[in-house]
C-alpha cells in the first residue's frame, strides 16, 4: 500500500499543480496578474458550461476537421512512404530528394493553405491536401532513415547470404523502418491537426478552425476555448491510439522491453 | 569530402527536376488545357522569379519586417524554454511535476491559438511575438531537457568530487554537453516561429509578408503572380531561418572557435 502510494506520488504532485493552476484561474488571480478581463480569458467553469451546452455543434465540427486531418495524414503518409522506398532504392539520387523534402517542413503552413485553396476549392480536399504535404515530409524523412539506418551485422549477414535486393528490402529494411514509421505518424497527428485547423481559418464554412475565428468575431470567447479544448483532446486521443499500436506492433523492439 | 559533393550534386539534380516539373505543369495548364485559372493555379516559374526581382524592394522589406518580429518571439521563447529545462534538471521532483504538462502541451495545436492570442492581446505586434515565443518554447524546452538529462553520471560525480559549484557544473559540463540538443530544438523551432508570425499577420496586420500574401489574394488574376512571389519568398524565409540557426551552431562549435583563436593558444586544450 505504501509502495503504491509512493509510486503515485509523482502523479499526485503533478495533478496538484494542475489543480492549483485551475483554482487560481477560476479565482481570477491569473486575470489580476495579467490585467485581463473575464471576457478576454473566460473562467474554466464557463468554458465547461459552453462545452456542455453546445456539445452537438462542437462534435459535428470536430468530426469535420478530424476527417480532413485523417484523410490528409493517410494520403500524405502513403506518398511519403513511397518516396522513402524510392529514395532508399536509388540512394545516389535519393539523398538529394530527401534533403529537399526536409525543406518542405520549413514552408509556412499558411502559404501552403492558400495555394491548396486555389487548386482544390474550399471543401475538404484542399485542407486534406495541406495536411498531406506535411505528413508526406514527416513520413519520407523518418521512413528513409528507418530503411537506411540498418544494424551493421544484419546488413553483413544479408550480404554473406547473397540475398537479393527484394529479400533485403522485405526482410530487413521494411521491418527495420516500422518504429520510424510510427514516429512519423505521431508527428503527423499533431502537425496534421494543426494544419487542418489553420487552413480552415481563412476560407472554409465548417470545422474547428472556422468556428474558432467566427466565435471570436462574435466575441464568444468561451466557445473558442471549448474548441481549443476539444482539439487538444483529439490530439491526445490520436497519440494514445498510436502508442497502443506501437506497443502491439513493436513487442520485439528494444525500446519496449 | 567527396561524399559531400556527391550529396550536393544529387540535391541539385532533384531540384532541377522539380523546378522543370513546375514549368512543365504550368505549360500544360496554360497551353494544353487552356485553363483560364492557370495563372492562379500554377504560373510559370520564370514569371514568378521575374516578379520577385521586379518587386524586390517591397518584398524584401516585408520579409525583413516579419523576420525581425519572428526573431523577437523566437529569442524570448528560446530563453523561456531553456529556463524551464534547467529548472527541470535541478531537482527530480520538479521534473516529475512539470514533465507531464510538457507532454500534454505538445498536443495543443498552438497555431490554433492564434485568433485567441490575437483577441486577448489586441495588439498585432505583441501577439505576433507572443505566438512566435509560444511555438518556439516547446521544442527548445524538450530538446534542451533531453540534453541536460543525458550528461554522463561519471562526469557529474567527478565535478562533485572536485567540489565544484552548481554554477560551475552547469557552465563547464551541462551547458556545453547539451548544446547540440539545444540546437536541434532551435532548428525545429525557427521555421515554426516564422509560420506563427505570418499567421498572425494574416489575421490582421498592415505590414509584413503575411499581409502581402493576403492582399494579393484579393486581386484575382493580376494579383496571382504577386501572390506566388510572396508565397515563394515566405517559404524561402522559413528555409533560410533553418540554415541561419545551423550556421550559428557551426560558428559557435569548438572546432571552429579553436581554429579561429589558434594563434592565441586557445586550441591547446582540445
Amino acid at each position: 500500500m505504501l509502495k503504491l502510494l509512493k509510486k503515485c506520488q509523482d502523479l499526485i504532485i503533478s495533478l496538484l499543480l494542475g489543480a492549483l493552476i485551475l483554482f487560481l484561474w477560476q479565482a481570477g488571480k491569473i486575470h489580476e496578474l495579467l490585467s485581463l478581463k473575464p471576457y478576454q480569458l473566460p473562467l474554466p467553469d464557463e468554458i465547461l458550461k459552453t462545452f456542455r451546452e453546445n456539445a452537438d455543434v462542437i462534435r459535428d465540427n470536430t468530426f469535420w476537421t478530424l476527417r480532413e486531418a485523417l484523410l490528409g495524414i493517410l494520403i500524405g503518409s502513403l506518398i511519403g512512404f513511397a518516396v522513402a522506398v524510392f529514395a532508399a532504392a536509388f540512394p545516389k539520387i535519393g539523398i538529394g530528394g530527401i534533403s529537399i523534402v526536409t525543406a518542405v517542413n520549413a514552408i509556412p503552413m499558411i502559404a501552403m493553405a492558400s495555394i491548396m485553396n486555389n487548386w482544390f476549392g474550399m471543401a475538404t480536399a484542399s485542407k486534406a491536401a495541406v495536411v498531406a504535404v506535411f505528413s508526406m515530409a514527416a513520413m519520407a524523412l523518418n521512413a528513409f532513415r528507418g530503411m537506411t539506418d540498418l544494424p551493421e551485422f544484419s546488413r553483413e549477414l544479408m550480404q554473406i547470404c547473397a540475398a537479393r535486393r527484394m529479400t533485403v528490402f522485405f526482410k530487413l529494411q521494411l521491418p527495420n523502418s516500422i518504429p520510424y514509421v510510427l514516429t512519423a505518424l505521431k508527428i503527423s497527428t499533431t502537425t496534421g491537426l494543426m494544419a487542418a485547423i489553420c487552413s480552415e481559418f481563412f476560407t472554409s464554412y465548417k470545422g474547428i478552425g472556422y468556428k474558432l475565428t467566427s466565435s471570436i468575431k462574435l466575441s464568444q470567447m468561451s466557445m473558442a476555448w471549448s474548441y481549443i479544448l476539444v482539439a487538444t483532446l483529439c490530439g491526445v486521443l490520436m497519440y494514445a491510439v498510436l502508442s497502443v499500436v506501437e506497443r502491439v506492433l513493436l513487442k520485439w523492439h528494444a525500446s519496449q522491453r | 569530402m567527396k561524399k559531400k559533393t556527391n550529396k550536393f550534386l544529387s540535391v541539385l539534380i532533384c531540384l532541377a527536376f522539380l523546378l522543370s516539373l513546375w514549368e512543365l505543369i504550368a505549360w500544360y495548364l496554360d497551353q494544353v488545357k487552356h485553363d483560364p485559372m492557370a495563372v492562379k493555379k500554377l504560373p510559370y516559374l520564370h514569371r514568378v522569379i521575374e516578379q520577385i526581382f521586379r518587386d524586390a524592394d517591397s518584398l524584401m522589406s516585408a520579409v525583413m519586417f516579419t523576420f525581425t518580429k519572428a526573431l523577437e518571439g523566437f529569442f524570448i521563447g528560446a530563453l523561456i524554454g531553456i529556463a524551464i529545462a534547467v529548472l527541470m534538471s535541478f531537482h527530480k521532483s520538479l521534473e516529475k511535476m512539470i514533465l507531464p504538462y510538457m507532454i500534454v502541451f505538445q498536443m495543443i495545436p498552438i497555431l490554433a491559438l492564434a485568433p485567441i492570442v490575437y483577441s486577448v492581446v489586441r495588439d498585432q505586434n505583441a501577439s505576433r511575438t507572443v505566438l512566435a515565443a509560444f511555438i518556439t518554447f516547446f521544442p527548445v524546452a524538450v530538446n534542451m531537457y533531453q540534453g541536460l538529462r543525458s550528461v554522463d553520471n561519471d562526469k557529474k560525480e567527478l565535478m562533485r568530487i572536485l567540489a565544484a559549484d552548481r554554477i560551475v557544473v552547469y557552465a563547464k559540463l551541462m551547458f556545453p554537453f547539451s548544446k547540440s540538443y539545444l540546437f536541434t530544438g532551435l532548428k525545429l523551432a525557427a521555421p515554426a516561429a516564422v509560420t506563427a508570425a505570418i499567421l498572425v499577420e494574416m489575421m490582421g496586420s498592415s505590414q509584413g509578408i503575411g499581409f502581402k500574401i493576403l492582399s494579393a489574394l484579393y486581386y484575382g488574376a493580376t494579383g496571382a503572380i504577386n501572390f506566388w512571389a510572396s508565397v515563394v519568398m515566405a517559404s524561402l524565409m522559413g528555409v533560410c531561418t533553418y540554415f541561419l540557426v545551423a550556421a550559428v551552431e557551426l560558428l559557435t562549435s569548438p572546432e571552429f572557435l579553436t581554429r579561429l583563436f589558434r594563434r592565441k593558444g586557445g586550441g591547446a586544450k582540445c
